[in-house]
């Protein structure tokens, strides 16, 4: 394996030493471009209360590739689907090199304060979530403490 | 201050800014790697990581991008003021990695040849560090095979020396007995001539006087007849008839006498039996010297180490070099690390230089090399003040880089001063890289800038030369950086204030480098004065002792090597004078011996008569000269008076000594002298090298050094030391053959002079007869013994240096000081003869010194070592053995003599035992051992000479095939009652049975795992009431079978547990029924009772002492040894039948007494052990203590060789059965 570069390294140093409130990520013991990541659902936000599993990964092109970011606790979330792939653009095109992992991170957490179901990834949850959001916000409510409050 | 810093951060690699590039949206990125890695290529657009805003890319590439100076100032400020370490890779460009294609500042690899990133190289580094940590592991554990051959090496020159002195004493003692035979010869012709010319001479003088006496009378009558018989006078008739008889029986006479007057000038005539000319060249050339060459390599070894390289050397260094490659400096260079020097880099592959430099990395290692000390701050961006090296600077560093080119030079110097003559390795802690990085660790100064010096660049030499392990990468110049910084200057490009900071800035770095440098430095020129010194003159350097580097541990296998070696070295000069002298006392009467086996009576009878004419007092007195000669020169005044007051003490019952008889003692007492002066020569080499070496290996250069110097000084020494004692020789040689004529030829009193003299000193006056009984054997032995013990006392009051002890210790407990004459008969057999006898001093010296690592701790030696001894006699003679009693007192108070005990009564006790002993002719005493030895050839019944004699194939049982008789890989041998040789026919499935001349006679089992069936049986036994007992190899189990072959039981399974079995193969049983089975797979013995019951089993996979790995075969002796074939660990261990391993012998090699994969394994009803050395396709015999005997066979097909041997068997006559498993047959010895 190639030695990890510098980048990552200063990145991970730096959320160690410095977290991002809400958000803690910590590199896997056996891959250090692996992080288990733990996002605390904003406040004011269906998911408030709830803790989220998230994995992350650096590819071998980071930082000039986007991380790929998965949930692993289940969400009700229109930009979350059900196997916890998340719909947000810049993990996609909008990836830049400037970003970093808290700001990933951070974007996530936005993500789940402010869904956007007008570019859904989880169909069903979006079609909800713009008829009736209220009843998706229960939805969501119902799931985070059904999945990310227990442990 | 952190924003400031985060402003100086580019936000994709998170790192401060390096050649900041400015887009056009104003956000600023490194060059490298950052806005390389935007660049969309295909779209020729670099898209801003910050805004996203695409902008194209110039034609250029992303550096015509236009620099953001005012980023880059503030860097630079920054730097100043937080301080900064200067940017490392500033200047170098970025290269993809060979091993993890990251971009990156790369840098040779030396370990992958590859131009690498730092991670993958320390990476690399630390697969390195890794790897080495293993291999010196292995090292370490294949660092005793070194020391065991240094010590079979050390063995060997001790053996070389033995039989070069052996063979020189032979040819002494034959040119002897040839001289005297021959003066004898013409003695007795000439007498012979004499005498028959005295009484021919005499009846031709009687005849002369008695013709003349006739011819006068019948003259006179002629006369008397002419002149008176005639008329004249009146004769009586009478008369007349009476002279008439008278005249006629003249006349008869004359006609009758007849004189033979034979030839005489051809009366007598010397005739030689055989051809005069042909005895001449048979004389001529009476003897040639048979020189086995594969032993050639002990002596090239002790000449000159490392000057010549014999055949051998190189085998061996190249043994020693595969070893090392795997140390992965260099993989496969003849020279080690390739020629170069400890940790210099591999040259730089051609291509490097060539690379574009481009237009703004032109300081490339140049600069970070001469890094100013103050402009540590100096970062990257520096370069665009590009004009900063002035030619002055230039000069001056040629002139640094002509220093450093010089303490290069010596620097390999000191390298190759240590390097090893065999495996071309040098110490590494010789090396002066090495030696700083061991002083940064211990100064604790691991800063960069403490580095060691860099190699000097090498002016003409082209390509960078980058240096790596310290990060300050230090990169010579190189042409092209040179160029385009002309081109920069020309342009006069931002020419900066950097550049005058520069200039004062290297003299200052100059004189820290000195200060920095300091503690290696002394360091350094102290190994490099060494150095010089050693080449100067290394023995100056030795007797100076001036060390002057930190001491060195020294190691301990060294030191006796060093000491030892030029000890023994000695005698081989001088060999020829003591052993001939020794061997011409014994072969006198010993080569007579051998001719006719007389018996003591005999001897008597033959030498008694020649006996009166010596005077024990006139012995006595000679014998005291010569024992205070030796003393005074010795040096010591201890040892001096011990051994006259001990000899005093002999002395002592008897009478006044009378007057001596030099004229006979002569050549008893020169040749004592000699002897002893030689060996005392041996020691003044040991205790004068000593202190020289201990000086050595206290020197910096290690005594890796010291030794290659001892081996050089070795012959200056000798040269040195031999003056004054060959002088010593010469004269006491000169008065010797002065002298010599008269002894020698009066045969008789000299003879019994030489024989008698030796005894005498030790017993009261006896009769004459009483003397003359010892022959020479015993003589010999005594006066070794006398002469060991004067040693060892000497020794001992010397210094108490290792040799000393070494003797001290062997005269007690070794076997042969005890009876050297059995032992010898032992070890020589009886073909030999006489000779043999000389040869046993030497032999015996050096096999007790060779036994005595076995021999148990000096505390409890006494008890167990004396009766292992006495085991050994009992093995030897058998019912002789009573007589072993008198024998183990003599050995003691022969221990007693030899440690210098000052229990006076005690030695004359010990010395009229030993006399009263011999007097009665008791087996083991000396005295009977020349007859014992003629008992042996008579009766042929030794197992050593027989085992000597091994060779020749007598017959062999078999060839390829499944037919009776015939074989598939026979594997396991067996001797069944009746001498049969029970065969593990293993692919066959079956077991043969032969009858002691080969015939076939039964055969069962077959292939199949039910009862009776095999699958590759590998081991069988036979035990004492005819069972057969088969390891059923791929069946895991053992099966018995009855005397006629019919199945009895089985027993065990696949496993590991107890009473299981992986591979079961060798197999055996003892004298109480038990069987012990080799369960290969398991590394284990298992031990069973003959039904089958588990009863324990012992070791287990290793290496160690007890441990196996794969054991092939088991025996068991008569004496309840267990001898186990540890094949993977190429040796025979013996355990006791409880599995307390007791010995172990054999290493890995192909000399005598080495294995390559032992298999089978045999141990003769006399303890001596048979192997089968597999790998190395021969038979291998050894002495119950494992000591080598012999070996033959080699690999082949024809008679008496071998490709892949396996079991092997003793039968009880002594033949030897083995099956040799490639050529499907079995084969008798």
């Amino acid at each position: 394996m190639a030695a990890l570069p510098r980048r990552i390294i200063k990145e991970t140093q730096r959320l160690m030493q410095e977290p991002v409130p809400g958000i803690s990520a910590v590199p896997s013991e056996t891959n250090a471009r692996y992080f288990h990541v733990i996002v605390t659902g904003p406040e004011d936000s269906p998911f408030e209360g709830g803790l989220f599993k998230l994995e992350l990964f650096l590819p071998e092109d980071y930082p000039m590739s986007a991380p790929k970011v998965r949930f692993i606790t289940k969400i009700y979330h229109p930009n979350i689907d059900r196997l916890g792939r998340i719909c947000l653009d810049i993990l996609k095109d909008k990836w830049s090199p400037a970003l970093q992992i808290r700001t990933v991170l951070l974007s996530i957490q936005a993500l789940l304060s402010a869904p956007n179901p007008d570019d859904p990834l989880a169909n069903d949850v979006a079609e909800l979530w713009k008829v009736n959001e209220s009843e998706a916000i229960r939805n969501a409510k119902e799931w985070t403490r059904r999945y990310a409050m227990d442990n | 201050m952190e924003q400031f810093e985060s402003l100086l951060t580019c936000c994709v690699c998170l790192d401060r800014y390096r050649n900041p590039k400015l887009l056009p949206c104003q956000h600023s990125f490194c060059m490298e790697p950052c806005m390389d890695g935007l660049v969309d290529y295909v779209r020729r657009q670099v898209k801003c990581p910050e805004c996203r805003a695409e902008h194209r890319i110039p034609y250029q590439g992303v550096q015509g991008f236009p620099t953001n100076v005012t980023l880059q100032r503030f860097l630079e400020l920054h730097a100043n003021i937080a301080g900064e370490l200067p940017d490392p890779t500033a200047g170098q460009v970025m290269e993809r990695c060979n091993v993890c294609s990251e971009k990156a500042y790369c840098a040779p690899c030396a370990h992958c040849d590859k131009k690498v990133c730092e991670d993958c190289k320390s990476a690399h580094m630390e697969v390195l560090r890794r790897e080495i940590a293993r291999i010196n592991n292995q090292i370490r554990r294949g660092l005793n095979r070194l020391q065991d051959i240094l010590g079979v090496v050390e063995r060997n020159t001790i053996n070389l020396q033995t039989n070069c002195g052996a063979v020189a004493g032979e040819v002494d003692e034959i040119h002897k007995r040839l001289a005297k035979a021959l003066k004898d010869r013409t003695d007795f012709l000439r007498n012979e001539v004499d005498r028959y010319l005295a009484t021919e001479l005499r009846n031709l003088t009687n005849l002369k006087d008695n013709l003349e006496l006739e011819l006068s009378n019948i003259q006179s009558n002629c006369d008397l007849a002419d002149k008176y018989m005639n008329d004249d006078v009146e004769w009586e008739d009478t008369e007349l008839v009476d002279t008439k008889e008278i005249f006629l029986k003249t006349v008869e006479f004359l006609r009758n006498f007849d004189y033979e007057a034979g030839d005489y000038n051809r009366r007598v005539r010397f005739i030689m039996t055989h051809d005069p000319n042909q005895l001449v060249m048979h004389v001529a050339s009476y003897g040639e010297l048979n020189i086995t060459q594969p032993n050639a390599y002990s002596s090239s070894m002790q000449q000159n180490q490392g000057l010549t390289r014999s055949k051998s050397d190189h085998r061996l260094a190249s043994q020693f070099r595969q070893q090392e490659e795997a140390k992965g400096w260099q993989e496969n260079d003849e020279p080690i690390l390739g020629g170069r020097k400890f940790g210099e880099r591999r040259p730089p592959p051609p291509e490097k230089h060539t690379r574009d430099y481009g237009a703004t990395d032109d300081y490339s290692g140049y600069e970070s090399e001469h890094r100013p000390a103050r402009s540590r701050f100096r970062s990257r961006f520096v370069k665009s003040h590009l004009d900063n090296d002035s030619d002055s600077e230039q000069t001056s560093r040629a002139t640094k880089s002509e220093q450093k080119e010089k303490e290069k030079e010596k620097v390999v110097d000191t390298e190759d001063a240590t390097r090893g003559p065999l495996s071309g390795i040098f110490r590494l802690s010789d090396c002066p890289r090495v030696m700083q990085r061991i002083l940064d660790v211990d100064s604790g100064k691991k800063k960069e800038k403490k580095e060691p010096p860099p190699p000097p660049p090498k002016p003409v030499q082209p390509a960078p030369q980058p240096r790596q392990r310290p990060p300050p990468a230090q990169r010579q110049q190189s042409e092209d950086d040179e160029i385009s910084r002309l081109k920069r200057q020309n342009k006069g490009a931002a020419a900066s204030s950097q550049e005058p900071e520069r200039a004062p800035a290297r003299p200052a770095e100059e004189e820290r480098t000195p200060v920095n440098r300091k503690p290696p430095t002394p360091a350094r020129e102290a190994s490099s004065d060494g150095e010089s010194d050693e080449s100067v003159g290394s023995l100056q350097r030795n007797q100076r002792k001036n060390a002057p580097a930190p001491q060195k541990p020294v190691t301990t296998t060294r030191r006796p090597s060093a000491t030892e070696t030029p000890a023994p070295h000695r005698p081989a000069a001088r060999a020829p004078s003591t052993e001939s002298s020794a061997s011409t006392e014994s072969s006198g009467s010993a080569v007579k011996h051998t001719g006719a086996i007389l018996s003591i009576a005999e001897l008597k009878a033959k030498y008694s008569p020649s006996a009166p004419a010596t005077t024990p007092g006139s012995r006595f007195s000679s014998a005291g000269n010569e024992r205070t000669a030796p003393a005074a020169t010795n040096g010591t005044a201890g040892g001096a008076q011990r051994v006259q007051s001990r000899f005093i003490g002999s002395q002592r019952p008897t009478p006044a000594p009378a007057p001596a008889e030099p004229v006979h003692e002569d050549s008893d007492t020169s040749s004592e002298e000699e002897t002893d002066s030689s060996e005392e020569s041996d020691e003044e080499p040991v205790t004068q090298r000593k202190p020289e070496s201990q000086a050595m290996a206290r020197s910096d250069i290690g005594p890796l050094l010291a030794r290659s110097n001892n081996a050089r000084n070795d012959a200056v020494e000798n040269k040195a030391k031999e003056s004054p004692s060959q002088s010593r020789y010469r004269t006491r040689q000169s008065s010797q053959t002065e002298e010599e004529p008269a002894t020698r030829y009066s045969a008789g009193s000299s003879l019994s002079n030489r024989y008698g003299s030796k005894p005498r000193e030790e017993e009261p006056p006896s009769s004459l007869d009483d003397e003359t009984k010892y022959p020479t054997a015993r003589s010999r032995y005594l006066a070794l013994k006398e002469r060991r013990n004067r040693l060892a006392r000497s020794k001992s009051s010397h210094t108490g240096f290792g040799a000393g002890d070494d003797d001290d210790q062997d005269d007690p407990v070794s076997p042969t000081t005890a009876s050297p004459s059995a032992y010898l008969a032992a070890r020589y057999g009886s073909g030999t003869g006489g000779s043999e006898l000389s040869r046993s001093r030497s032999s015996h010296a050096l096999k007790s010194r060779e036994s005595s690592p076995e021999r148990p701790a000096p505390g409890e030696k006494d008890g167990a070592a004396l009766s292992s001894w006495a085991r050994y006699l009992k093995n030897k003679y058998g019912s002789r053995g009573k007589d072993r009693d008198p024998s183990s007192t003599s050995s003691s108070t022969s221990r007693r003599l030899s440690l210098g005990l000052p229990l006076r009564s005690a030695n004359e006790l010990a010395s009229s035992d030993d006399d009263s002993k011999n007097a009665a002719g008791s087996p083991i005493s000396p005295t009977a051992a020349t007859a014992a030895v003629a008992g042996f050839a008579a009766a042929g019944s030794s197992p050593r000479s027989q085992y000597m004699q091994k060779r020749r194939l007598q017959f062999s049982v078999g060839s390829r095939g499944s037919e009776p008789g015939c074989f598939t890989w026979p594997r396991g041998i067996a001797v069944g009652p009746d001498n049969t040789m029970v065969v593990a026919d293993s692919s066959n499935h079956r077991v043969q049975v032969f009858d002691s001349n080969g015939i076939f006679v039964k055969e069962f089992g077959q292939y199949g795992s039910g009862e009776g069936e095999f699958d590759c049986l590998a081991g069988v036994a036979v035990n004492r009431i005819g069972q057969y007992i088969i390891a059923d190899r791929y069946n895991h189990r053992i099966q018995v079978f009855d005397p006629q072959g019919r199945f009895l039981r089985a027993f065990g399974s696949q496993g590991t547990g107890d009473g299981k079995f992986n591979y079961p193969w060798g197999i055996t049983t003892d004298a109480l029924g038990f069987i012990y089975v080799c369960d290969k797979e398991n590394h284990r013995v298992q031990v069973f009772q003959s039904d089958g019951t588990f009863v324990g089993k012992f070791g287990s996979f290793g290496s160690k002492l007890g441990q196996l790995e794969h054991p092939h075969y088991i025996a068991v002796s008569s004496t309840n040894r267990v001898l186990v074939s540890d094949s993977n660990n190429h040796r025979i261990q013996v355990f006791d039948v409880n599995g307390r391993v007791l010995s172990s012998f054999g290493e890995e090699g192909s000399e005598d007494g080495q294995f390559k994969f032992p298999r089978g394994v045999a141990v003769d009803d006399q303890g001596y052990i048979v192997v089968a050395d597999s790998g190395n396709n021969r038979i291998q015999i050894f002495h119950p203590d494992g000591a080598f005997l012999r070996a033959f066979g080699s690999w082949g097909s024809g008679d008496g060789e071998f490709k892949g041997l396996e079991g092997i068997a003793v039968m009880s006559g002594g033949n030897i059965i083995v099956c040799d498993r490639e050529n499907h047959r079995v084969q008798v010895f």
